[in-house]
């Protein structure tokens, strides 16, 4: 019992690795994201478009199979064509971390560009006025005021995203998910109601990586909204 | 200053807990394997130094893995007896059962050896070896109704099948004309809690799954297969060719030389000692 239960605990490493990789892909391309579609340059508010409308359109879990077989089908016959007899393997931590990071980036993009959108336009037109360049204005003026308004909405995606991450089971990786499927088969007729356990204590694990997510999330929240009053009737 | 530590907090925001923690590499970074010699047939030691085995071990007695996490069971024995035949290096790879067959032809590995029943539809996609065992299926009801194995027998007992198996087919073809009442589930150990708690009188499943699954539990000392199995005669209609190792259709060399294998391991009696050590008591070749 103690050493299934060990062994589902070491995909802890696996799924933290795997969520906090695909948030810091899907931050970046979530900010790009947005920049692009409030952009003035009509090409650059398509390309917005296009990825946050196809992404966020198609289920998480065709996106990793298509990403990691489809991907792998297209690599192989590249190399084959270059005379290879296989093609380098897709690396499933990365195909992992790089679908989901995609994938909620296109939600970042939301999140970011609404919190974007909130911050007074007049913040903006006062950089220019000093004579800053757009990119400086955004970056010293917009940013620091917005991640207040991304936060309770970034929240959310983290926690999405962080059960996403069960995803990466299909691909093969050892994480929490796919390691108590395992022991509860394994243990099947040695302990009773095996299955349950262990999907029990998986489920504990993400509540446990989610509360305590939860609460470092607020206390940033806290720290943003410094100096800002809260409405009251 | 004030503003630099800002947008460095919105940084730290961004990736938030992740304070320490090193990222993952962010290029699909794997160096392109040499294009090994071994490609064309040559009178090598070995045609395939390296044989990679897909296995989804979530199947006990046949693929599960120890609590030492170490692959187990009668597949993997299989696996590694037929390598040995090859005089390969047998490397399993763990895949998940949604993902078998994509990642057969996206050559992640070289063979399925996890229980895969040959079906017309899978042959569609891949290519088989012949069976490597067939388990035959069986109706558990109550010990003490002493019941036989024909069809007949079932009129008007209520029993649960899992939904889309092979053992659904045979319930809705033959069960069902004969009286008995059938209930998919959409898994077998619903079917399992459901004779527990009365609702039913009792399943369709195979001999081995039933076994591990309820006979040898607690909760399924008064109940038994009703004349052992279900009549072979159903076997090809219903029940397939039973359980083979799946190839890529263009390494028709791997599949004779695998055929061969699975040939020699039968007649040399390895195959019999694996089968009666995860699955005694059991005829698993089927007919």
């Amino acid at each position: 019992m103690t050493t299934y239960l060990l062994s589902i605990l070491q995909g802890l490493l696996v799924t933290i690795g795997v969520a906090l990789g695909a948030l810091v892909v899907a931050a970046i391309l979530g900010l790009a994201g947005a920049a692009a579609k409030l952009s003035p340059y009509k090409p650059l508010n398509w390309l917005g478009d296009i990825y946050s409308t196809v992404i966020r359109g198609v289920p998480d879990l065709v996106w990793m199979l298509l990403l990691y077989f489809g991907g792998q089908i297209l690599v192989n016959d590249i190399a084959e064509a270059l005379g290879f007899r296989r093609g380098p393997q897709i690396n499933p931590f990365v195909a992992g971390v790089l679908t989901i990071g995609f994938v909620y980036g296109a939600y970042m993009t939301e999140t970011f560009r609404g919190a974007i959108m909130s911050v007074p336009k007049g913040q903006s037109e006062a950089g220019w006025a000093f004579g800053m360049s757009r990119f400086y204005t955004f970056r010293r003026m917009v940013l620091p005021q917005m991640v207040r308004f991304a936060l309770p909405s970034f929240t959310n995606n983290w926690l999405v995203l962080l059960k996403a991450t069960a995803l990466v089971s299909v691909i093969g990786l050892a994480d929490i998910t796919n390691l108590a499927k395992q022991a509860g088969a394994a243990a099947r007729g040695q302990i009773p109601g095996a299955a349950i356990i262990f999907m029990a204590f998986a489920g504990v694990l993400y509540l446990l990586i989610s509360s305590i997510s939860l609460y470092l999330l607020r206390k940033a929240e806290q720290r943003y909204s410094v100096g800002v009053k809260r409405g009251n009737f | 200053m004030k503003y630099a530590l800002f947008s460095l907090g919105l940084i730290g925001a961004a990736s938030l807990v992740a304070c320490g923690k090193s990222e993952p590499p962010a290029a699909p970074a794997a160096p392109a394997e040499a294009p090994a010699a071994a490609a064309a047939p040559a009178p090598a030691p070995s045609q395939w130094p390296e044989l990679r085995v897909a296995i989804d071990p979530t199947y006990k007695p046949f693929t599960y893995k120890t609590d030492a996490g170490e692959p187990a069971g009668f597949d993997v024995d299989i696996a590694k007896a037929l390598c040995d035949e090859l005089k390969s290096k047998c490397v399993f790879v763990e895949q998940a059962w949604d993902g078998m067959i994509p990642g057969l032809q996206a050559k992640k590995y070289d063979a399925i050896i996890s229980s895969m029943s040959i079906t017309e539809e899978r042959k569609q996609a891949v290519d088989f070896t012949g069976k490597y065992y067939n388990t035959p299926s069986c109706v558990v009801v109550k010990t003490a109704l002493n019941l036989g194995a024909e069809a007949a027998a079932f009129k008007g007992k209520k029993l649960g099948v899992l939904k889309a198996s092979t053992q659904e087919k045979y319930a809705m073809g033959e069960l069902k004309a004969a009286g008995a009442t059938i209930v998919p589930y959409d898994a077998q150990d619903q079917v399992y809690l459901d004779i527990k708690s009365g609702r039913l009188d009792g399943t369709v499943a195979d001999v081995v799954e039933v076994n591990g699954g309820f006979l040898s539990t607690p909760d399924g000392k008064d109940y038994s297969c009703a004349g052992g199995r279900i009549p072979v005669e159903f076997d090809a209609k219903y029940f397939g060719a039973g359980a083979g190792v799946a190839i890529r259709k263009e390494d028709t060399a791997l599949r004779d030389a695998l055929d061969a294998g699975i040939k020699a391991i039968r007649d040399n009696g390895k195959w019999k000692e694996l089968a009666d050590k995860h699955v005694p008591g059991v005829d698993i070749w089927g007919s």
